[in-house]
């Protein structure tokens, strides 16, 4: 579906993209990690034919975004991360005025539209003006607006970002009935968790490269292990608290897979190498010794703990 | 691909956001109050000249000579304005990229620009029929000074456009854009003024020294097709007088039977060349637009 080939794009001197080389099939949702400056944004743009390329090849469906940007048009729907609405324009014009860009006639984007918009969660709105809607709205807007021509790829940049965590759920929600129909979509953030619950494969790139790159699980898999784990419990029972920290320290070493524990203000603090279940076992084996374990939460996957762990650092 | 006729996009969009906003009708009535002012001015002077004798109507057809001119100046003040934030306002707003996703070429962007500001152009000048109509009416032009009037405003929001869609392209500010195309127009005008003044002044200096009376003209008035002023010069002399600009161009001096079959089709030929002109700074224009820039994080 879409293939990057030795793409390198240079900003004057500053080489923002260096030999990138990506594979992305068909129904595939494809979620672009990396931090900012990375080269997500460049690499999107020269996909859609918006940039050009200083060297390399971009095949959309076999057609050459580079040397074809005008067919790449017609297969791509574009998303930018910074994108604005027109004043006086309402939702269901917005759309008309789009389909009419691509050549359509008013019915047929009334028609598309009207299912779109629907998709997107956004039918109510129809006779709403455009710039009155929140943002989280406009984001799920702009989305039908790159779905009108029916595009063979969707080019999401950043969609989720500042959106307030229920619109990022909605957008989440509309993302994934997308990936239901079979498009094939490319989303960026720079939030892994975020992107690994809906994507069904993900790349890291860095610095113009792509460090890393295959299906969620085998990547997630890579760097599962290695979140702290915070916890708080109750120790009233002591005469000091320096008794129940000591008591509980020389506790939860004795358990499988703790490497250090740390006291933070009011927190325990576990350097903890086990998956998932290890950590539940964890809990479990607490509890059994009759402590009271009030909180007790594993650090979320994020992705400079996933970077410096691909890239062979380790995270303190 | 079916090949049809279709309304530019953008000029359909632009035109209907327009419509909503009030800024337009405020435009279009302050304008007409201003023709309209003219208008009385010039009556009430011209009932004081005409005193006991009674009231001349002849002279109101100078009416069309002074609302003519008005409304060229506005339109030339008034086009840079409606196009200065047409592509910039575009990017400012972050709604350009969107619009270059789609297959609609940036010629057909800059094309859809200079439409919509057209569309203003045309309302205004039918707006102002009534209060054009005086002179027509109590001066006895003919209507077709009125059509002819009204083509060459077309022509000149059509060559201002073209200019303003230009430097909205180049410039990121708005104001900065009207100041521009202004600046441009002005440039252009002195120019060819510089240049025709003088290549005359060579001429002449030529005359004197070869003790002959009259100079040859030759092609150096040519220049002056580039005033995207000039057909409308030569159109109100026209109009107003059984004289042309060619009758003008003949009493500097000799002049060759080839040169004057073209100062005769002055008006013809100019507005081709300013037309051609104006395609040139829509291509500009174009090309400015089909440049990206990635939007960079605060
Ligand atoms: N127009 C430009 N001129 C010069 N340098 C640029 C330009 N656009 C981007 N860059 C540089 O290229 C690099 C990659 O930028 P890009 O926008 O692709 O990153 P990104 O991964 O999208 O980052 P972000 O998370 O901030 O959106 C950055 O270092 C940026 O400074
Ligand atoms: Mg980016």
């Amino acid at each position: 579906m879409l293939e990057i080939q030795n793409l390198t794009k240079r900003y004057g001197k500053f080489l923002a993209l260096d030999n990138l080389n990506l594979h992305i099939d068909k129904g595939e949702i494809f979620g672009f990690v990396g931090p900012n400056g990375a080269g997500k944004t460049t690499t999107m743009r020269i996909t859609c034919g918006l940039l050009k390329a200083t060297s390399g090849t971009v095949l959309v469906d076999g057609v050459n975004a580079i040397t074809n940007p005008e067919d790449i048009k017609r297969k791509v729907g574009y998303v930018p991360d910074f994108f604005g609405v027109y004043d006086n324009l309402k939702v269901m014009e917005y759309m008309e005025f789009y389909g009419s860009m691509y050549g359509m006639s008013k019915e047929d984007v009334d028609e598309i539209a009207e299912g779109l918009l629907e998709l997107v969660n956004l039918s109510d709105k129809k006779d709403v003006f455009v710039d009155t809607l929140s943002r989280g709205m406009k984001q799920r807007l702009c989305v039908a607006r790159a779905l009108i021509h029916n595009p063979d790829l969707l080019v999401l940049d950043e969609p989720n970002s500042g959106l307030d965590p229920r619109a990022r759920f909605e957008m989440k929600e509309v993302l994934k009935n997308l990936g239901a129909m079979g498009k094939t979509i490319i989303i960026s953030s720079h939030i892994l968790p975020e992107l690994s619950e809906m994507c069904t494969s993900i790349g890291i790139m860095e610095k113009g490269h792509l460090i890393a790159s295959g299906k969620v699980d085998e990547i997630m898999q890579k760097s599962k292990g290695s979140q702290p784990i915070h916890m708080r419990a109750i120790m009233d029972g002591y005469d000091t608290e320096e008794d129940g920290r000591e008591f509980l320290s020389t506790l939860l070493r004795e358990q499988p897979n703790v490497e250090k524990v740390t006291y933070t203000e009011d927190e325990v603090l576990i350097a903890f190498n086990g998956n998932d279940a290890e950590a539940a076992n964890l809990l479990k084996g607490l509890v059994e010794r009759n402590v009271l374990v009030s909180n007790f939460y594993r650090e979320k996957e994020d992705l400079e703990s996933l970077f410096l762990e691909i890239t062979g650092g380790a995270k303190e | 691909m079916k090949k049809k006729f279709r309304i530019n996009p953008i000029m359909k969009k632009d035109m209907m956001v327009g419509a909503r906003s009030i800024k337009m009708s405020f435009a279009i009535m302050g304008i007409n109050a201003f023709l309209t002012l003219i208008v009385l001015f010039v009556m009430a002077t011209n009932s004081m000249v005409g005193g006991m004798s009674g009231y001349d109507y002849s002279s109101l057809s100078y009416l069309f000579l002074a609302l003519g001119c008005v409304e060229c100046g506005l339109l030339s003040l008034i086009v840079p304005i409606i196009t200065s934030g047409s592509i910039s306002g575009e990017r400012e707003r972050q709604t350009l990229d969107i619009m270059l996703t789609t297959p609609v070429s940036p010629f057909s962007i800059a094309l859809g620009k200079l439409g919509s500001a057209m569309m203003v152009v045309m309302m205004y000048m039918i707006t102002s029929i009534p209060v054009m109509a005086i002179a027509f009416v109590l001066g006895g032009m003919s209507w077709w000074a009125l059509l002819g009037l009204f083509g060459m405003l077309l022509y000149l929001g059509v060559y201002v456009g073209s200019v303003g869609v230009f430097c909205s392209s180049v410039v990121k500010k708005s104001v900065m854009a009207t100041i521009l195309t202004i600046v441009i127009g002005v440039a252009i005008i002195t120019i060819t003024f510089v240049i025709l003044t003088v290549g005359l002044g060579v001429k002449s200096y030529e005359a004197t020294l070869n003790n002959a009376n009259n100079i040859t003209v030759g092609a150096t008035p040519m220049i002056m097709m580039l005033n995207p002023y000039s057909p409308l010069v030569d159109f109100f002399i026209r109009t107003m007088s059984s004289y042309s600009l060619y009758d003008l161009i003949k009493e500097t001096g000799t002049l060759s039977a080839g040169y004057s079959k073209i100062y005769q089709a002055w008006i013809p030929i100019s507005l081709v060349l300013n037309l051609l002109v104006s395609f040139g700074f829509l291509k500009l224009a174009a090309r400015n637009i089909a440049v990206t820039r990635n939007k960079r994080r605060k």
